[in-house]
Formats: C-alpha cells, structure tokens, sequence
C-alpha cells in the first residue's frame, strides 16, 4: 500500500513538473507580452493584416486538405486494395520530414524554376511568394494529420451502417451522404480543427516558399530577428492566445461524446 | 424467390463454400447452424454486401450476382438493428418507404409506433429490432433477410414480433430468409430449413424432414437428437412383396421398406428403410421411445430390458436414461408419465419403439 502511494506521489510530480514544463513558457510570453499585443492589435495594421492572411489561407487550406484528403481517408478506413500500407506511410511522410525541407521540396515542384512554376507562371498563377504559395505549405505539412485523424472517425463507423443504406435503395454515394457522413461529422470537424490550428502555426514550409506576404508565425519571427525580443513578444502572445480557440473548438468535438455508434 | 447456386464467398479466412438451396417465393427459409458456420455472410452474400467469386444468386427470377444492394429489391435485418443513430425513429422507418403513410401503418403492425416521439439512444434493445422491423418492411422489399431478429428481444415481444413478422411476410408476399441458431424457431417459421455448418450446407429441406430424416449424424446431434448411435446394418431379406418383382412403382416402395437390422454393441435393432449394408449411424428421437415397468406385448418390433442411469426433469418433461448392455438410450416422457411409474434411478424398466421410427444415416 505504501509502495502504491509513493508510486502516485511520484507520478503526481513528474506529471506537474511535465506539466509546468509546457505552460511555463507560453504562460510568460502571454504575462509578458499579451496585453500589448491585444492592444497592437488595434493599432498595428501589419500584424492585423498579417493575422487576417493566416486564417484566410488557413482556412483555405483546411477546406482544401478535407476536399481532397476525405475521399482518401473513407478509401484508407472501408477498401482493402493493393498497396495500401505504402499509401497510408507516403502521407505520414510529410509528418515526419522537417519542415523547412519540405519547403525545399515544394519550391521544387511549385518555384519558378520548375516545369510546372513556370506552366503555372503561364497560365498567370503565381505560387512562390504568394498567398497561394502559403496555402500549398500549410496543406503539405497539415493534410496528412486531416487524413488521419478522417480516417480514424471513417473507422470508427460500423460499415454495416452502410450496408443497411444500401438495401434500403441507396446507391453508394447517397448512402454515404445519408449515413457515414453524418455519423462520422463529428469526428471529421475535429480532424479539420487540427489541420486549421497546424496550419495556422506553420512556419518552416511557409517561410521558404513564401516570405512575404507574411503570416503571422513568419511575422514573428521577422520581428525577432529584425527587432529583437520586445518587439517579437506582442506578436507572439496573440499568437499562443488566439491558439486557444481551437483548443476550445477541439474539447467541444470530443469524438468520445458520442461518435453516433449504435451500442 | 430466393435461389443460391454453387455459391463461393470469401471474407478474411472464412469461406463460403458451394452453397446451394432454393426458398419459394413468398415461403419462409431459416437459415440454422452454430457460431461461426458463415450464416450472417450467406444473408450479406445474398445482399450484396459481400461479392461471391463463385455461383449465382436469383431473386424473383432475376439474375443479381453481379447487382449492387440497392437494385436487388430487399430488406436486411441485423441482430444489432442498426437503427441510424442520427435520425429520430420516424425518420428510420420511413428512411426508403415508398409511402410514409404504409411506414405509419408498418410501424403500427410491429408495434414500433408508440416509439416514434424518443431518441433511438434511448430504446432497449428489442425496441430497436421493432424499429430495424418495421424500416425493412416499410420498403416493400420482395425479399426480406433476417439475421437473428428475434434474440434481443423479451419471450412475449418476440412471440409479438415473429406473429407480426409471419403475419406481413404472408400479406404482402415477401420472401423470407432469417438466419437463427435455434432449430425451434426454424421449426416454427419455416417453409424450408437450411442447415449450414463451416460454410457449407449440410441438409435443406422442410424443417419436418431435417427434424426426422437428418442427412448425417452431426445434423442428427446438432438438431437435438438425444440418440445417435454408431453401428452395422444388415438386409433381412428382400422384403419385397410377391410378384413386386415384376412391378416396377411397387418394387421401388418396397425397397423403400426392405427390413434391415442395425447391431449396436449387444443390442439387435430392427428398421425398415433402403439402407445400404455397413456402418451406419441410427437416430431415434428420445420422444418415440416408450418405458414400462413390465415387458408388454405391443406392435413395436424393438424392446429391451434396461436399468435407468439418470433422470433429468425439465417442467413437464422428464429424460430418462437407460442403460442397456452397457448403451444408452433416452427416452423423453411427460414428468405426470414418470411419476406415475415411480421411475427412479437403478429401476428396471422396458423401452420399446418401432422399427419406423429408426432413422438411419
């Protein structure tokens, strides 16, 4: 019994040491930098508008990872086919490469330098050193948590569910509109969040494709290595408290609220 | 009309082997065998859920091996209901109807009316299998399949749900096929049983002919016969009538009804049948078996001596074991029957059944 309770009280102070280890430095930023960064906010039209920027192309991103990540995701969860597992490894990849290469790897494909740069350069659509250039980062780095995430809440709804649809006169596609859509929403909005809140924090993909305009991660940093601390701190700490909302979003979707299983 | 022929499926390790067998259109088909003997792949293989690689399905007269679910004009009901969680129960029994007011009137006749105003979260299960019911029915399938409906169900819902099942079935001339692992349900439903076991089908027919004349000794054991005993038939004589010889119809019948004896350790068991000589199996249903305290001459052509070993009494209905030469044989009486004997383990008693009501296989 003893054993037990020193065992507690140990894990109780590596937990809140844990614990203190991540809160501290985002809670002294927020201290020493919040409230004039709210008050920048209203003064300061370069951080507004970069803010504005990042949750513009932010958002653009989520809505294009959840087009094109979605379908993959149900294929991943419900279709046996050949090669899955090395598909389901090619979109961890981007989780695991740092990101500033993976900046390098995109500049390659979408700079100005390469075959399709230069065709889309043609065709008047700019992508290094523009907002859609962000985008492109921001879906890199952030779809392959999306899809994960979408192809856990696919999973997590019987197929039988489906199936019943179908008898019932559904053909595939408004059987899944009807049924597996629905019962997986929560889930999939959760799986959005986390691409929103990823893609907003982004940093080392976006500045090598495209330092200006700036988001605000980039901005941040701009101002630290132009400026200094004191400069960098009113933009960081709206950063980290603007974080919380979807943190806040994220605790709401809790798929463990009822991910609509029949049970 | 539901005809299976020759077919394959495969799902993970399991396989669907070369399964065939046919229900009438608008008849009832069971579906009976133990866990794991592929029942609820069958009912998804009919579907369409699953594809088979092998055989073909009809339904109606149609060809659907190769149609999806929806274009096949059937209704599947799972043992869990799935009832969509996101909808209200109104909005599930009228989820594919044709005309929401022939899904009201569905929902009336399976009792699942008086649910509509409360969340599918909150129905017990068997409330839920009414819903599930009443959603396939509202379709106006031509096929129905049921897997297990009735087991989350209380005794006195399902007697309800399997008259009002039976009742629509009849109605509107649905064609169904449940899937059960209960030989009495089959027994009680069914136009045409359909054993299955490992993936294969072992015997179909009427439930009647599975109960008395099962194929082999596992269908023997897994129907419920009490005694199935392993042993030699021999042909006594050819048992043909004078001047069958010349007839052919006659001849047939009394082959049909040649007399055979079928030895078992120390006991001589004579039967009719057109057996073939060697080893066999005999079924004897525990209830074609009578006890007497005296030996008594009567028409039936086996009766043996025996002590009782073991006696077991379930409500009205008692088994009585008794060991002769060293076999056992159990015979089902009522418990009003056996008391009235004064039967009692290590009593002598005499067990007698005719030569008709050995089955051998």
């Amino acid at each position: 019994m003893a054993a037990q309770r020193t065992a507690s009280v140990v894990a109780a102070l590596l937990g809140s040491l844990f614990l203190l280890f991540l809160v501290a430095p985002i809670g002294r930023l927020v201290v020493g930098g919040g409230k004039a960064g709210v008050a920048e906010l209203f003064t300061d039209t370069e951080l507004r508008s970069s803010l504005w920027l990042t949750a513009v192309t932010a958002t653009l991103a989520m809505v294009a990872g959840a087009l094109g990540g979605t379908p993959l995701a149900y294929l991943l969860a419900r279709r046996p086919f050949r090669g899955k597992a090395v598909v389901a490894a090619v979109l961890d990849l981007p989780l695991l490469i740092p990101h500033p290469v993976a900046g390098i790897a995109l500049l390659l494909i979408l700079g100005r330098q390469s075959a399709v740069g230069r065709a889309l350069l043609h065709a008047g659509i700019q992508v290094a050193g523009s907002p859609i250039g962000i985008i492109c980062a921001m879906v890199f780095v952030s779809a392959p948590l999306y899809i994960s995430a979408a192809r856990e809440a696919f999973a997590r709804v019987d197929p039988r569910y489906e199936s019943v649809a179908r008898t019932l006169g559904d053909p595939a596609w408004r059987a899944f509109r009807r049924v597996t859509l629905p019962l997986a929403a929560r889930g999939l909005i959760a799986a959005a969040v986390v691409m929103w809140a990823r893609a907003v924090s982004e940093f080392g993909a976006i500045v090598i494709l495209t330092y200006n305009p700036k988001v605000a991660s980039v901005l941040s940093y701009d101002r630290f290595t132009g400026f200094g601390l004191t400069e960098a701190l009113p933009v960081a700490a709206v950063l980290s408290i603007l974080a919380l909302i979807p943190l806040i979003a994220l605790r709401a979707l809790r798929p463990d609220r009822g991910a609509g299983l029949d049970v | 009309m539901i005809r299976v022929a020759g077919l394959s499926a495969r799902v993970g390790n399991f396989r669907l082997r070369d399964v065939s067998f046919e229900v009438p259109s608008g008849e009832y088909g069971v579906v009976i065998g133990p866990v794991g003997s592929g029942k609820t792949t069958l009912l998804e293989t009919i579907a369409g859920i699953i594809r088979p690689h092998a055989g073909s399905v009809m339904l109606d007269g149609r060809d659907v091996t190769g149609a999806p679910p929806e274009r096949r004009r059937l209704g599947i009901v799972y043992q869990h209901s799935y009832l969509f969680p996101h909808l209200s129960v109104a909005d599930n029994v009228a989820y594919a109807a044709a005309e929401p007011a022939f899904a009201v009137r569905i929902a009336e006749r399976v009792g699942a009316r008086p649910l509509y105003d409360r969340p599918v979260g909150a129905l017990s299960g068997g409330e839920r299998q009414l819903v599930a019911l009443a959603r396939a029915f509202a379709v106006r399938p031509s096929v129905l399949l049921l897997d297990e409906p009735f087991s989350a169900l209380d005794p006195r819902t399902r007697t309800q749900a399997r008259r009002a099942v039976r009742a629509l079935h009849r109605e509107l001339g649905i064609t169904v096929l449940q899937v059960s692992h209960d030989f009495t349900e089959a027994g009680l439903l069914g136009d045409v049983a359909v054993l299955l076991d490992q993936g294969s089908v072992l015997q179909s027919g009427p439930p009647d002919a599975l109960f008395r004349q099962p194929a082999t000794p596992y269908v023997a054991e897994f129907l419920g016969a009490e005694n199935v005993l392993a042993g030699t038939v021999r042909a006594l004589g050819t048992g043909w009538p004078d001047g069958a010889e010349e007839q052919g119809a006659k001849k047939a019948l009394a082959r049909a009804h040649r007399p055979l004896e079928f030895r078992v350790g120390p006991l001589t068991i004579y039967t009719v049948g057109d057996a073939s000589e060697g080893d066999m199996h005999a079924v004897i249903r525990a209830e074609e078996i009578v006890l007497s305290r005296e030996p008594s001459p009567t028409s039936a052509r086996n009766h043996f001596g025996g002590t009782i070993r073991e006696i077991a009494t379930t409500g009205a209905l008692t088994l009585v074991t008794v060991d002769i030469g060293g076999i056992a044989l159990v015979a089902s009486l009522t418990t009003r029957s056996a008391e009235e004997l004064a039967l009692a383990r290590g009593v002598r008693v005499y067990a007698s059944f005719k030569a008709m009501a050995v089955h051998l296989c």
